[in-house]
């Protein structure tokens, strides 16, 4: 079997065995369900956009989460020794890590498609592909927050730090949208390409630009590539 | 076939590792020796490719190991120093991950998996969760993970830490029987399992390597003289007549502690006066209550070469006199550092 799916596949067993993934997993599913249940029963709306944006909201806290300890733990408790000293790469923990992590947001996820089986029953003049292209927006999105995360814990050995980090850069990506607002329109026009939530809009009107698409998949690569990178400098093996 | 030339490693103003040179060849069992902070770790770290060396090369069969990192890594066997384990894992799941991510075939897993729960002596805990594991059992797991894919050359750094007596003699048995086929590099704080299991040996002190011979040759530093204890109930014994009759005996030290004399004498090697000794206390009226001559072991080699110039303290265990270690010292005048003030590593 490939490494990265050795790697993935160890990493998800061992979070579904540990409670703090239940933890996390219920602590989110509440918070979700309660925005959810709150948009349908008082405002009287069945509709996903508004939870949506809950969801990704969430994303800033329960992904750094998940991926604080993917490589920060190996490294504290001195296991990255053992990895690196493995007949792999070091590009295929990172992937591995980032498998494992986006497997569990996927679980994660999968409960929420709950939300949209009480949308199809409760809601009339249904926009499917509005509510199935902003779910794939958030897949994307969960996909460059993981890649951040990992990134983030390869830089400290500290479980917490990692933590704090990711969330940092994630905040930075997420408050985009809000700190637009206090700039001149002329920057506007570049750092609103930065915002997550700018590019997730057009996912969740049911429109799918590519150019949004690629967006997600170069900051995926670009922190897997960093976090790869600064592996590599903590004199590792050259050239892995 | 490893051959390390020239090797460094800088941490910032530390040389941990300094110009060190050595080959170590296939079969042979090669201990590598050395109080805490030497460089023995940094240097094991190299070798497996972990850490970079500030200059220098590491050849395996005369390839570099940094050209080909990957197909080093799969010929080479590694127990890191704390042995990091996942304790979170199953004994059974932990060793399938390490062949899983070598790309082990699963019928060659099974029997591989069979041949390391047998000699690694892991039956009993091959379901238990690796977190719950005792020190020893979890240095044989970490071992069993070392040789799990039947590697040409085992870095071993300090396989026999934690183990109890009788684990301690299997994993030798173990460690004996690989080194017969393959090439084995284990640094060790214990003096008697280098002894016991290396073919060579390498002291190593401050970065620098200051012994590397055979393990037989070692006594030959010190062939020439040994020292005899000897401990009489008598006050103030006159040895002078003894001491006119044989010229070649110095007295190192020479103490009244209540009703017993203390003595050290260094007697030349070839020369056997214990008979002659003896009869000259009786004749004199004097009671031995001890008397023996020291044995000539790879701690004490060891603690004249790293720890010269510091006083040995009086009650120590291994009575070392300080002007025999003087002595030696002379000796080793090859030796450059003297000032080692660590711990005691035996």
């Amino acid at each position: 079997m490939n490494a990265i799916l050795t790697i993935a596949k160890k990493e998800y067993q061992l979070a579904m065995r540990s409670v703090t993934s239940y933890i996390v997993f219920v602590l989110f599913l509440v918070i979700s369900g309660a925005a959810f249940a709150t948009t349908l029963f008082k405002i009287d709306l069945a509709e996903l956009r508004g939870i949506y944006s809950i969801i990704h909201l969430l994303f800033i806290f329960f992904i750094p989460a998940i991926t604080m300890g993917s490589i920060a733990k190996e490294r504290s408790s001195g296991t990255i020794e053992l990895l690196s000293t493995l007949p792999i790469r070091l590009s295929q923990v990172v992937w591995g890590k980032i498998l494992s992590a986006f497997l569990q947001v996927l679980t994660l996820l999968a409960f929420c498609l709950i939300y949209f089986g009480i949308v199809v029953v409760l809601g009339e003049n249904i926009d499917y592909g509005a509510i199935v292209l902003g779910f794939s927006g958030l897949v994307f999105a969960a996909l460059a927050y993981i890649s951040i995360g990992v990134f983030a814990s390869s830089l400290p050995s500290n479980q917490v730090l990692a933590f704090v980090l990711a969330l940092v850069i994630s905040g930075f990506f997420y408050a985009m949208r809000y700190l637009l607002v206090l700039m001149p329109l002329s920057v506007v026009r570049y750092l609103q390409f930065f915002s997550f939530e700018y590019h997730l809009a057009s996912f969740s009107k049911g429109v799918l630009d590519i150019r949004d698409l690629l967006f997600f998949v170069a900051v995926t690569l670009i922190f897997a590539f960093l976090a790869e990178f600064n592996l590599q400098s903590k004199n590792m093996m050259q050239e892995r | 076939m490893i051959e390390i030339k020239n090797l460094s490693r800088h941490f910032g103003a530390l040389k941990a590792v300094d110009e060190i040179s050595f080959s170590v060849g296939s079969g042979t069992i090669t201990g590598f020796l050395g109080p805490n902070g030497a460089g023995k770790t940094t240097a094991m770290r190299m070798m497996v490719g972990y850490l970079q060396p500030s200059s220098g090369s590491i050849l395996l069969d005369g390839k570099s190991i940094f050209a080909d990192p990957i197909a080093t890594s799969a010929r080479i066997g590694y127990l890191p120093e704390h042995n990091p384990l996942y304790d979170e894992m199953i004994t059974q799941e932990i060793l399938r991950y390490i062949a899983d991510l070598r790309k082990m075939p699963a019928a060659r897993f099974t029997q591989r998996l069979k041949y390391v729960v047998e000699n690694c002596g892991l039956q009993d805990v091959l379901y238990q969760r690796v977190g719950t594991l005792s020190k020893g059992y979890r240095q044989r797991v970490g071992l069993a993970m070392a040789i799990l894919h039947d590697p040409e050359i085992l870095i071993l750094d300090e396989p026999t830490s934690g183990l109890d007596p009788n684990q301690i003699l299997e994993i030798r048995e173990l460690i004996r029987s690989l080194g017969t086929q393959k090439t084995v590099l284990l640094s060790s704080h214990i003096m008697q399992e280098v002894q016991a299991l290396c073919d060579r040996v390498l002291i190593i002190n401050k970065g620098k390597i200051i012994v590397d011979d055979e393990i037989g040759k070692l006594n030959s530093y010190f062939k020439d003289y040994q020292v005899l204890h000897l401990e009489l109930e008598a006050e103030n014994p006159d040895f002078s007549e003894f001491l006119e009759y044989h010229p070649e005996l110095e007295i190192l030290s020479q103490a009244q502690e209540g009703e017993y004399f203390k003595l050290q004498i260094r007697v030349p090697a070839e020369l056997d006066i214990k008979y002659d000794l003896a009869r000259f206390i009786s004749e004199n009226g004097w009671l031995i209550v001890c008397l023996y001559a020291q044995q000539k072991s790879l701690e004490e080699i060891f603690h004249s070469l790293t720890k010269e110039g510091i006083a040995v303290p009086e009650q120590a265990l291994e009575p070392l006199p300080k002007d025999a270690e003087a002595e030696i010292a002379e000796e080793m005048s090859s030796v450059e550092d003297h000032e080692d003030e660590g711990e005691q590593e035996i």
